[in-house]
């Protein structure tokens, strides 16, 4: 039980012009399942290794429980990792393995055995005591790690993309074992991933980190509605957010955007939050684009739909949904739009598609950041 | 139909290969059973018919060779100076390739290439100076002294083959070590080590064949008679008994003996170290 706290932590390697990692600060509360999600080297691993003690720390501070232990090692943090290549000891077979950290630290011989089989059954690894990891299933080995991670009883658990080398479907159901398992235990986490679909499912919270900074800290469906820049806006959600440009035009009424001579009102900014701009990015995720004026379930706000007149590129069935790849006059970019699986629209064919103008997002093209609602 | 697909398991495409590993075979084993043929007949039996089968079996050359002639002694001295030094060297050589393959501190390239670069020296561009070195710490014609000189000479090699080895370890698995709790040396102790035992068992193989027929340092500094190891005691056995050769065969019996029995013990380790290496 801890809590994790971080200050403007950063890193350089020897050789290396730029920074790995840059003033990152992130507070982990006790017992919070926190994400890092970001692309392959965004620095989230680093981060995370700097947490752990196996990195020297180039700059910044981490605490846990208010103590700074930047200069305590690795071995004496406390802390439980389960590495992506599981990093199980070769040598030893399963009960070695759950039991090395705990020999280490010089529990009784009779407690490491009950601790070591409550693990396992609770891993369904008790079985599989006297196996060496050769002879285990990839599954397997990865349950092996979260079990030696498990029995140490840890202050926090780091985890670093532990489900990566997992074929799909064991993907799934290691992922919903792993929430069970952190509810259940309410140990401190932090997890590192790139894959959205982690992070949106298991995270309390997502921190998300590009280029060594990190851009957003929030509430996954808090930062799904709200992303703080563009890049967010694309990291989050497949297919990403569309992003198109828009010219601005401010009337007596209000401001509105005009997207290839189609003019879309903007009633959630003020006339003073836009007045500056002159061209914006708009963003438009896929499910809020419709075929079908009625299945948007506009209702009573039927104005909030505006039409927009598009060309159908492509049509791509998934399945439960379709996804259009779609064309507007004078746009270069292509726009997809998620819509039902019974639609008619095929490759070629003029459409209209309807845009909830309640869920249109604006970025600065410059800073690429969000201009926030303010009405 | 696409043509059948060529069966190496037939008994025409494995004829060469066959043909090929008994020639290997005749040609590799043939002179060491010859020798060891010759090993228990006497000399004047062997003038008369070199390549013969023994008529009568002499066990007794063997006692002979032991008692008479000081072979007791040799094969001690091979033991206690062979023995001494591969010990000190699997366990100097593991630590400073561990450390070499896992750390990187200021200056670890320079001494990584000045304990390589030992491997390129000739011994015999060495031999007069370690001579002189010995003489003042007075270890020259002592089996420490050569032990020391065996280790020093070795230590490149053994360390180029166990970094090779130890360097493919995955990094991951010294962290996780180091999250459960254990320091660096407890790690090399309980990690490296363990997972490094085919490499070891190659580095104690090489070193224990190479050093217990290493002639040229032995000969050179050691001049006692009882101090002398097996391969300078054939040689004397050549020079007393001139051209003995039975009795050369039996002592040359005598010297294989450990190496056989290493190589029996060890070969298939050996083999997956010097092939495998990966530990995934």
């Amino acid at each position: 039980m801890a809590e994790v706290a971080i200050e403007r932590l950063s890193k350089r390697y020897p050789r290396s012009s730029e920074a790995a990692v840059k003033e990152v600060s992130l507070t982990v509360a006790d017992g919070e399942f926190m994400v890092l999600l970001g692309p392959s080297g965004c620095g989230k691993s680093t981060v995370l290794r700097m947490i752990a003690g196996l990195e020297p720390i180039t700059a910044g501070t981490v605490a846990i429980d208010g103590k700074v232990v930047n200069e305590v090692p690795a071995k004496a943090r406390d802390i439980a990792m389960v590495f992506q290549s599981y990093a199980l000891y070769p040598h030893m077979d399963v009960f070695d393995n759950l039991a090395f950290g705990l020999r280490r630290r010089g529990v009784p011989t009779g407690e490491i055995e009950r601790r070591v089989g409550l693990a396992a059954a609770k891993l369904g690894l008790s079985p599989f005591l006297r196996r060496k990891p050769h002879a285990l299933s990839g599954g397997q080995r990865q349950r092996v790690a979260l079990g030696r991670a498990i029995v140490r009883d840890p202050k926090v658990f780091l985890f670093d993309e532990p489900l990566s080398n997992l074929d799909a479907a064991l993907r799934v159901s290691t992922r919903n074992e792993l929430i069970r398992q952190q509810q259940e235990i309410g140990t401190t986490t932090i997890y590192v991933t790139h894959d959205q679909v982690e992070a949106m499912t298991m995270g309390h919270r997502i921190c998300i980190m590009d280029k060594g900074e990190v851009v957003q800290i929030g509430k996954p469906l808090a930062v799904y509605r709200d992303p703080a820049t563009t890049f967010v806006a694309r990291f989050l959600g497949n297919p990403p957010m569309n992003l198109v440009p828009v010219e601005l035009s401010h009337e007596d009424g209000g401001a509105a955007a005009r997207l290839c001579a189609t003019g879309i009102a903007l009633r959630q900014w003020s006339q003073r939050t836009l007045a500056g701009h002159r061209t914006l990015l708009l963003g438009i995720r896929p499910e809020d684009l419709h075929e079908d004026r009625r299945e948007a379930g506009a209702g009573s706000d039927a104005d909030r739909l505006v039409p927009l007149p598009v060309r159908v590129a492509a049509v791509e069935p998934l399945g439960a949904e379709t996804l259009l790849v779609l064309t507007l006059d004078g746009l270069s970019a292509e726009v997809i739009a998620r819509i039902g699986r019974d639609t008619r629209l095929r490759a070629g064919d003029r459409a209209t598609i309807w845009l909830d103008t309640a869920a249109i997002h604006l970025f600065d093209p410059g800073t690429t950041r969000a201009i926030p609602r303010d009405l | 139909m696409a043509p059948q697909a060529l069966d190496w398991r037939s008994p025409l495409r494995r004829a060469p290969l066959l043909l090929f590993l008994l020639v290997y075979t005749v040609v590799s084993g043939g002179p060491f059973l010859w020798v060891a043929i010759m090993s228990v007949r006497t000399t004047p039996e062997i003038f008369a018919s070199p390549y013969a089968l023994p008529s009568r079996f002499h066990w007794e050359k063997f006692v002979d060779a032991w008692t008479r002639s000081n072979y007791g002694t040799y094969f001690w001295n091979s033991i206690i100076v062979v023995v001494t030094a591969v010990a000190l060297l699997t366990i100097i050589g593991a630590m400073v390739a561990h450390c070499l393959a896992r750390y990187r501190f200021p200056g670890d390239r320079l001494i990584r290439f000045v304990i390589l670069s030992g491997m390129i020296l000739p011994p015999q561009l060495l031999i007069l100076s370690l001579f002189q070195i010995l003489l003042e710490y007075h270890l020259y014609n002592t089996l420490s002294g050569l032990i020391l000189v065996y280790v020093a000479g070795h230590l490149a090699m053994t360390v180029y083959i166990l970094e090779g080895f130890f360097a493919q370890i995955p990094q991951d698995l010294f962290d996780a070590a180091k999250m459960d709790g254990y320091g660096d040396f407890e790690i090399f102790w309980r990690i490296t080590l363990p997972i490094g035992v085919p490499a070891l068992f190659t580095t104690v193989t090489l070193n224990f064949i190479i050093l217990w027929n290493e002639f040229l340092y032995a000969v050179v500094l050691l001049t006692e008679d009882d101090k002398r190891t097996l391969p300078l005691g054939i040689m004397h056995f050549m020079g007393s008994h001139q051209l003995d050769v039975g009795m050369v065969a039996t002592g040359l019996m005598i010297a294989i003996g450990p190496v056989i029995i290493l190589y029996a013990l060890f070969s298939d380790t050996m083999i997956k170290g010097m092939t495998a290496g990966a530990v995934r």
